[in-house]
């Protein structure tokens, strides 16, 4: 089961993509939903 | 990520941008992308950065090898977590969509 709270805010965060666009959470803001999906090391 | 891959449209339709974290570097990512032809955006997170950051804060999700997945609505809420508990255990998509599609698409 997931061990979750949720509906909290999720932190913001920011990375470059791999062609070294800024990416935050927040720019989808009021905009998009947003799947994160992590990766453990696949490819 | 087969999976996601076949089901983007469906996604993309339903408001959501699909964004992947992972360890590798940004050329292993670059790679991987043009192989797979992937459409989702990637980003490479050496330093499990946004792992940590979710683990600490809101204690999400934990280090580990194990693939983790969640959904944050427009509002930045977050609405669905999944942490797997092994490589294969990643949820359907279609109990993704009708998330999206029953409660997030406003």
């Amino acid at each position: 089961m997931p061990r979750v709270e949720l509906n909290v805010q999720a932190p913001d965060f920011t990375l470059n993509d791999f062609n070294g666009n800024s990416v935050s959470l927040s720019d989808y803001k009021n905009k998009k939903n947003v799947m994160v999906v992590f990766n453990r090391g696949f490819f | 990520m087969a999976q996601l891959r076949r089901d983007y449209e469906n996604f993309v339709k339903l408001d959501t941008e699909i964004l992947v974290a992972g360890p590798e570097n940004a050329e292993a990512f670059r790679k991987y992308w043009e192989k797979e032809n992937l459409p989702f955006i990637g980003l490479p997170d050496p330093g499990h950065r946004v792992l940590k950051l979710y683990g600490q804060e809101v204690k999400l999700f934990k280090l580990g090898r194990l693939p983790a997945q969640m959904i944050i609505d427009k509002s930045g809420k977050v609405r669905f977590v999944h942490y797997g508990h092994s490589m294969m255990d990643i949820p359907e998509n279609r109990e993704l969509l009708d998330l999206l599609e029953t409660q997030l698409t406003k």
